[in-house]
């Protein structure tokens, strides 16, 4: 549909990036999420400038303040855009710094696993025989848990807290890169240059992490963004449960959690606002995360 | 019959429906309660939530109405021999749900039970200790010496109900719980029970009372609030007890629904470590690290603490007025209520004053723990405390934790500060004994002192009006230990509840200022259309 040539445009070099970054800007769709992703990403990282109230800081929150309708003016004068939950917390700082939170876990949580699963799905083609079978083996064991009852065992079992619910999200998740990882590593291993790589007596860390590695990281890529928007939802899925974090400093799902009490009492903005917030982050990492395959993914290619 | 055969299928379809109509709406009643069963051994954990489904399944000597009065249950009568005998007379007739008969061995028996109880982590010994001597006269005449004069004893051996001697001799808190050992006298008997979950019951149709109105009931345990109304609402449940405070104005208006409240005899407080002289776990100073001698033994830094709590803005905003702020143990009601000890208004500057005096200027950290799950907005309390700590210096982290975490940690003596509640009788020595009284676990004193307080002055006094039988003596006695203890800030009470349940329009409820949902209160009003 869009013109590949544009006569207007001066001719330009087409580098790697550019033919990726035109490739990706096919989609609309995708471009929105890219902004919108952008705004949160920005918006969580200038939360302590932006807020107009430390949500965090018990000494700003004042009872007297609770549940006031988005645009009401509290005790000290501060305008809540959003209004405020039960313990008069203006939600829109309250949000802002649970995007914080969310996008912290959710990219944390991600890194971490991508490491380990990319690792051990490596080491599993790489090796083979024993060692692959008992990693596979592992990697099946892992994803026929739930991930959620997974998760909640083990926060049951090391307590509440950002850093222990990293670690359950990183104990359900590393499997599905272990299992990509492994599968296009495979096909790679059979190649011609790795197995030059081989010929040259090249050492094996090296023949993995220069030859190997690079060749399986766009599947990896596209896993990853999307096992990001996933564990956003699980730790608000956790914290929603009050699993989570701890209730003083509320993440996305802590803070639909609170309202969700006061819905039939008709003050919906307590558990609404953060929903949206919610729902946009996973939507924009989720239509990023589907172009990127696109583009990515050498099959899907025109 | 004849006449009948050609209206064979209309005659069926009205039978049907008359049946259905009789299973549906006549017959089965299903409850929805906020705070889970922990066991069904009458004897095991003194807790709300066990004492009404005990009270559904076995029965007392003695029991309490919905006001908190004494009148008979298994004793038809009783009176005072002398300062220190008691004879209840029983009432003949009576069979556990298994046919055995109800006699004053059985009474012995269930005595002697009690304070053997393994593991029990609130023990019910606390009412059986006082009694030193059982004398069977004849199987329907008991007589209970004790060792002090002990006025309280029709109202303490309400909360002992009685176990068969035949049944019960071997029985297990395992086996009540699994439902084979719960057999008693009550109205009810239990079919079946799921922890934590549901139990379900049946009449029992040899019961010796009024009999209850339904012939099957359900409890099931919905602990979180907004789960509870919606289950309400669809009709899944047919009444619900501790409505959330955020929905009573709604529920009130609904056409569909009824509400009943009254003020309850439930006190929410703060209970402080007092059982450390060194460092207590969850307060530190400013930089993190532990603070030697503990804080909160001082208790100029308890009453800060208390001083800083503004308990009407609580009552107002958290609890949306179904609570009324508290400085002491009872509400106006109770007997041995202090009308001069009102709550404090807050004052954090006076607060601030008082722990600097006792050389906290800079303040010091603190975790402030509590249940999510047990008491109406228990966790929003703990936080709205936390800001009002915070802002005289002391720095809050709040942890919020379900019940049955919580209070194992508690009884451990593992925190700090925390917040819990607790279910007085409506007689002033109940608390004295069980929260503020040094705990003993052979007096069976100080069973939910959780903090381990512990004053002399107290104990002495809470003796002493356990030992009067006069009733306006006994009273002053615990109006002054009452003092006492709130003048050394023992506890930071904080507001006693309003009970309130909803059900369903064309269901009445007998409420009851102790809280507990029972089945043989529900009664339908008028005839179900």
């Amino acid at each position: 549909m869009s013109a590949v040539l544009r006569p207007s445009a001066p001719p330009q070099v087409e580098t790697p990036l550019r033919r990726f970054a035109s490739q990706f800007a096919e989609s609309r769709l995708a471009l929105v999420g890219l902004v919108v992703f952008v705004a949160i990403v920005l918006a969580a990282l200038l939360a302590p400038w932006l807020a107009p109230q430390n949500p965090y800081d018990l000494a700003q929150l004042d009872i007297m303040d609770g549940r006031l309708p988005p645009g009401s003016v509290g005790a000290s004068g501060m305008v809540h855009w959003l209004g405020t939950d039960d313990q008069g917390r203006d939600m829109l700082s309250g949000i802002l710094y649970g995007l914080r939170i969310s996008l912290m876990v959710g990219a944390g949580s991600a890194l971490v696993a991508a490491l380990v699963g990319a690792s051990l799905g490596m080491l599993a083609a790489y090796a083979g025989g024993r060692t692959d079978t008992l990693i596979m083996r592992l990697v099946d064991l892992q994803l026929s848990f739930p991930a959620i009852l997974a998760a909640l065992m083990i926060l049951a079992f090391l307590g509440k807290g950002i850093l222990n619910v990293v670690i359950a999200l990183v104990v359900v998740e590393w499997a599905y890169y272990a299992r990509t990882v492994r599968g296009s590593a495979l096909v790679e291993r059979r190649r011609e240059y790795i197995e030059a790589a081989q010929c040259l007596a090249l050492p094996t860390g090296r023949i993995i992490f220069r030859h190997l590695l690079p060749n399986v990281l766009p599947p990896l890529i596209v896993v990853g963004t999307m096992q990001v928007a996933r564990a956003i939802a699980l730790e608000a899925t956790l914290s929603f449960l009050g699993l989570g974090v701890p209730i003083t400093e509320p993440s996305l799902g802590l803070l639909i959690a609170n309202g969700y009490e006061y819905m039939l009492s008709g003050k919906y903005w307590i558990s609404f606002y953060p929903g949206i917030a919610l729902l946009l982050t996973i939507v924009s990492i989720n239509l990023v995360g589907d172009q990127l395959r696109d583009v990515i993914n050498p099959r899907l290619q025109k | 019959m004849g006449e009948c055969a050609w209206t064979a299928r209309g005659c069926a379809a009205a039978a049907l429906v008359l049946a259905g109509f009789a299973t549906a709406s006549g017959q089965s009643l299903t409850l929805g309660v906020g705070a889970p069963v922990t066991s069904l051994d009458p004897h095991y954990h003194q807790l709300s939530p066990n004492t009404a489904v005990a009270e559904m399944v076995f029965g007392a000597l003695t029991q309490t109405d919905a006001k908190a009065r004494i009148i008979p249950d298994l004793a038809e009568s009783w009176r005072a021999i002398d300062e220190t005998t008691w004879e209840f007379r029983l009432r003949r007739g009576v069979r556990f749900h298994n046919g055995s008969d109800f006699t004053a061995e059985d009474v012995a028996f269930t005595l002697e039970r009690v304070p053997n109880v393994p593991n029990s982590p609130s023990s019910y010994a606390i009412y059986t200790r006082p009694i030193r001597e059982v004398q069977i006269l004849d199987p329907y005449t008991i007589r209970f010496r004790t060792a002090a004069p002990y006025p309280l004893m029709p109202r303490d051996i309400a909360q002992v109900k009685m176990l068969d001697r035949q049944t019960h001799a071997q029985a297990t808190t395992e086996q009540f719980n699994a439902g084979i050992m719960a057999i008693g006298t009550g109205p009810f008997r239990v079919s079946s029970h799921r922890n934590g979950e549901r139990i379900e019951f049946e009449r029992f149709d040899g019961y010796y009372g009024t009999q209850p109105h339904w012939q099957r009931a359900t409890l099931r345990m919905i602990t979180n609030d907004a789960a509870r109304t919606a289950a309400l609402l669809a009709g899944d449940v047919d009444i619900i007890d501790q409505v959330p405070t955020s929905d009573l104005a709604k529920l009130r208006t609904d056409q569909r629904l009824s509400v009943a409240e009254v003020t309850g005899l439930r006190i929410i407080f703060l209970s402080f470590d007092h059982s450390r002289v060194e460092a207590t776990p969850f307060v530190t100073d400013n930089d993190g690290k532990p603070i030697s001698p503990n804080p909160l033994k001082d208790p100029r830094v308890r009453r800060a603490l208390s001083l800083a709590i503004d308990r009407a803005a609580i009552t107002e905003r958290i609890m949306e007025g179904s609570a009324i702020p508290s400085a002491q143990f009872l509400p106006e009601s109770g007997f041995g209520y202090v009308p001069t000890l009102n709550p404090a208004k807050a004052d954090p500057e006076a607060a601030r004053r008082l722990l600097a005096e006792a050389g906290f200027l800079q303040g010091f950290r603190i975790t402030l723990h509590g249940p999510n799950d047990r008491y109406p907005n228990d966790s929003r309390i703990i936080q709205a405390v936390g800001q009002m700590w915070t802002r005289i210096g002391v720095r809050t982290t709040i942890e919020a934790q379900p019940w049955a975490t919580f209070i194992s940690r508690a009884a451990r003596q593992d925190l700090s500060s925390f917040l819990i509640g607790w279910g007085t009788s409506g007689e002033g020595t109940n608390p004295l004994r069980n929260l503020v009284a040094t705990f003993d676990r052979d007096k069976g004193y100080g069973a939910s002192n959780r903090g381990r307080y512990s004053n002399p002055r107290v104990d002495a006094l809470t003796d002493a009006a356990m030992r009067e039988i006069d009733d306006t003596k006994r009273e002053a006695i615990i109006r002054e230990a009452t003092i006492i203890a709130m003048d050394d800030t023992a506890i930071a009470p904080l507001h006693i509840q309003r009970n309130a349940w909803a059900m369903r329009r064309g269901l009445a409820l007998d409420a009851r200022v102790d809280e507990l949902t029972r089945a043989q209160d529900v009664t339908p009003t008028g005839p179900a259309r």
